[in-house]
């Protein structure tokens, strides 16, 4: 299984995923015009990962701050995936950290978590100013 | 000839931040987002604020090139008003506008109305129906996503107008209280 390395643009978040730990990061804003040509990839890699046999756990590690509309609707069905996999005992994990100082990003995230029953945790960490 | 100093004066009196008029490509939106944002630190809005701001700057200016995509129309006639500014109050408010087709045009203003008497609770339901929609099916089926999403983070109603323009099109704009 091919590993993703997308670099951050202005518009687009840094996505990166490890295979071996089953590990997918990704960091940055999201708000482009078309957030399907971005995620369809990251759409197939878990569907790929989820498929695999035996199953190992997946953890997603999100340091996202900005979606626009486009990019929410696209990690919904992200967070859709990861629940169809908990629903057949296979473990699954978000971690959202934000800025201390953006409670935005944690009512983001709360938002998604309200439809979701695996572990989902959101953490605020403490960040020096720019 | 074109006074600058009474258009400085003018924008100075109506605490516009940021103002723009004409075609906007994917780019310069991204580049005049990113002033906006340098603007906002620079004025240490808060970060939530700040990113209330930018979010609204985002759905509305996608719309209007989504508009312009789905209409076909050329990069020249994609052209939008965009204006950033404060009301007397402090509040941040966003607007913009751009030429449709009247027929969308009434539909998009019955569209707003129609969440301007609806509560934060109730604005949340429909946004997170229309979330659950089918993609494709999202835009034709009362207010889109984006402009639930704008009314959500607005703190008065969102004020939509339609006037008669050229060719028999109409000018759009939509006004956002943050």
């Amino acid at each position: 299984m091919i590993d993703l390395h997308i670099p951050a643009t202005q518009s687009t978040p840094k996505i990166h995923t490890e295979h071996a730990q089953g590990r997918l990061v990704m960091q940055g804003d999201s708000y482009p015009e078309n957030s399907y040509e971005l995620f369809n990839q990251v759409f197939e890699w878990i569907e790929g990962f989820l498929a695999e046999q035996p199953p190992r756990a997946l953890n997603l590690e999100l340091h996202l701050l900005y979606l626009n509309t486009s990019s929410i609707k696209a990690m919904m069905e992200i967070f859709d995936l990861l629940q169809a996999a908990h629903d057949r005992q296979h473990p699954v994990k978000v971690s959202w950290f934000y800025d201390a100082r953006n409670e935005r990003v944690a009512e983001l995230a709360e938002e998604f978590k309200e439809d979701c029953s695996f572990p989902f945790d959101i953490l605020a960490i403490a960040r020096s100013a720019p | 000839m074109l006074d600058l100093y009474a258009m400085r004066e003018q924008f100075s009196q109506q605490q516009i931040m940021l103002c723009f008029n004409g075609p906007i490509s994917r780019s310069l939106l991204e580049e005049i987002g990113n002033a906006l944002r340098n603007y906002l630190a620079a004025e240490h809005a808060h970060p939530s604020a700040s990113m209330d701001v930018f979010a609204v700057y985002i759905e509305m200016t996608q719309n209007i090139r989504h508009y312009m995509t789905q209409r076909d129309w050329s990069e020249q006639d994609a052209s939008a008003t965009v204006v950033v500014s404060r009301n007397t109050e402090g509040r941040y408010v966003v607007s913009a506008g751009n030429l449709v087709e009247q027929a969308d045009g009434e539909y998009l203003v019955n569209s707003i109305n129609a969440l301007t008497g609806l509560d934060k609770a109730e604005l949340k339901g429909l946004y997170k129906e229309q979330l659950r929609r089918p993609r494709g099916q999202a835009s034709t089926t009362g207010a889109g996503l984006g402009l639930i999403d704008i009314a959500r983070k607005s703190s008065e109603p969102l004020q939509a107008s339609l006037r008669p323009a050229e060719a028999g099109r109409a000018f759009f704009s939509l006004r956002a209280v943050i």
